[in-house]
């Protein structure tokens, strides 16, 4: 009989797991990762290149609501999730770096109307 | 046994085998049986058309970059690569040394990932769900790695973009890879042990004679499988490869088991391409000096053909630019192609339907990049 498998079996029960016990835990996620984007208002030029260069057509520039139309006057991106592919194209081409992707990647819904992510929320 | 010279037997059925089989992945062959010979296959592509040479007609190069990586799911870098070099071309692009090497080292680890799944699913087909379970986990680290460096997993969505890379590497990226190579020396070497199941499942079984080979178009493992020793990283090297030093694995056999057998050693290949890149590393810029995101083709007239060698075989791009933003006209020339049509429908003419999933694995196929 050969030793070999056998003391690869051994040394197996010693070794970490592949896997992780989700979502208890999550796996280390790096700092690059694309996840769900981040708009900083204030920052905003409303240039509109974000949504000239999003391949898919994702981001729309849009009027905020009427409360908050005084201090934001002009349209700003608002971002459909469910087109999105994550690309980052549109953090790239920012020249007031208004537009950021985060890391956050749990965005599973079941509901379609949370896909939109407007560029602010009225309180 | 039934005979297979009459015209008709009561025996005789049509059958498909995918899309639904696991792992058949999106792609379906009918095959006519008359007991458990099959007479004739015919495969049936186009599941998974997304009409990729269309599409990139109407956006810019670097939106292409983006969607280039989704043309095969299980090799995206290296189809980057392809369209990037595309583009460089015809933009007349000056790529900085150390883009060439990073380049060279996301292609080598897409490849080493890809074969990885070629044993996955050629452990799949053989119903060795180990092999399939520690292969797919050992995938993973590099997907981890991907991570860390193009911010995606499997999409690095255009990380090797026209005119250099996107980003630069993060700190210790270089020293991630070097302890990532001893994870995959470790499934290298779980690969390449000999396995009784798989020599009485995979030898002699779907050969491909070297004439016919070349005949049919085939490239890549299927290729160097049966005899003829091809690889555009050294017949036509591009970025850095005339640089490195490495060798390529040919078997003359042309057999299933010995397909298989050429892109598993092609993994050491690849870990050696790898360290070298990762030591002769220089330092410097990563982009074409003032690169903007928005890249048009407004300066460009001209035709380019890009090729190189993905893990699957050779890839191509043809690329038409006459001065508008975007390009007049794009083809796309993948490696599965021409396994998964002409060498399927006749490797698996007159075999026993037990052979077919063993014949249809060792085809290294993708069925996005036959129908992109």
């Amino acid at each position: 009989m050969k030793v070999g498998p056998v003391l690869e079996v051994f040394k197996n029960l010693f070794k970490k797991p592949m896997t992780v016990m989700f979502p208890k835990e999550v796996v280390e996620i790096p700092d690059r990762n694309r996840g769900e984007h981040h708009l900083d208002i204030d920052k905003c030029s409303s240039c509109g290149s974000c949504a000239r260069i999003c391949p898919n057509n994702a981001i729309e520039m849009v009027e905020v609501p009427k409360e908050l139309a005084e201090k934001y006057p002009k349209t700003y991106p608002q971002v459909d999730l469910g087109k999105c592919c994550f690309c980052a194209l549109c953090e790239d081409i920012c020249p007031k770096d208004a537009i950021i992707l985060t890391t956050n990647v749990f965005l599973a819904t079941f509901d379609i109307n949370t896909t939109i992510k407007p560029p602010i929320i009225a309180e | 046994m039934t005979s297979t010279g009459k015209k008709f037997d009561e025996s005789d059925f049509s059958m498909f085998f995918g899309p639904a089989h696991p792992g058949s992945g999106n792609f379906s062959v009918k095959v006519d049986m008359r007991g458990e010979r099959v007479l004739k296959a015919t495969a049936d592509p186009g599941y998974l058309h997304r009409g990729f040479e269309k599409l990139m007609e109407y956006r810019e190069p670097m939106q292409n970059a983006v969607i280039s990586d989704r043309v095969c799911v299980l090799e995206p870098l290296q189809w980057n690569l392809v369209h990037a070099e595309a583009v460089d071309n015809l933009m007349e692009y000056d790529v900085p040394e150390r883009a060439k090497y990073i380049r060279v080292i996301m292609a080598e680890l897409s490849r080493i990932q890809s074969h990885f799944i070629w044993y996955a699913v050629m452990s799949l087909g053989t119903g060795f769900m180990t092999g399939f379970n520690v292969s797919m986990g050992y995938r993973d680290y590099i997907l981890d790695v991907f991570n860390l460096i193009t911010g995606g997993r499997v999409y690095p969505a255009g990380y090797l973009c026209p005119g250099g890379v996107r980003k630069d590497f993060p700190e210790n990226a270089e020293k991630k890879i070097l302890k990532l190579l001893d994870k995959v020396e470790y499934m290298r070497k779980f690969a390449n042990k000999e396995n009784l199941a798989w020599l009485a499942r995979f030898k002699d079984i779907g050969v491909i004679t070297k004439e016919d080979a070349i005949k049919y178009g085939a490239t890549g493992p299927v290729l160097r499988g049966s005899g003829v020793s091809a690889d555009v990283r050294r017949d036509d090297p591009y970025e850095v490869y005339d640089k490195l030093e490495f060798d390529i694995p040919v078997y003359d056999e042309g057999d299933a088991y010995h397909r298989f057998r050429v892109g598993m050693e092609e993994i050491e290949e690849s870990m050696k391409i790898i360290k070298q890149a990762v030591e002769r590393l220089p330092k410097g810029e990563v982009k074409t000096p003032n690169l903007k995101p928005i890249v048009q083709f407004r300066k460009a007239k001209g035709e380019t053909y890009v090729r190189n060698e993905l893990s699957r075989g050779e890839g191509t791009f043809y690329m038409v630019a006459t001065g508008e933003k975007t390009p007049y006209r794009v083809k796309i020339r993948g490696p599965s192609f021409s396994h998964m049509i002409p060498i399927l429908e006749r490797l698996l003419t007159g075999v026993d339907y037990a052979d077919v999933p063993a014949i249809y694995w060792s085809l290294y196929q993708c069925p996005a990049d036959v129908d992109r």
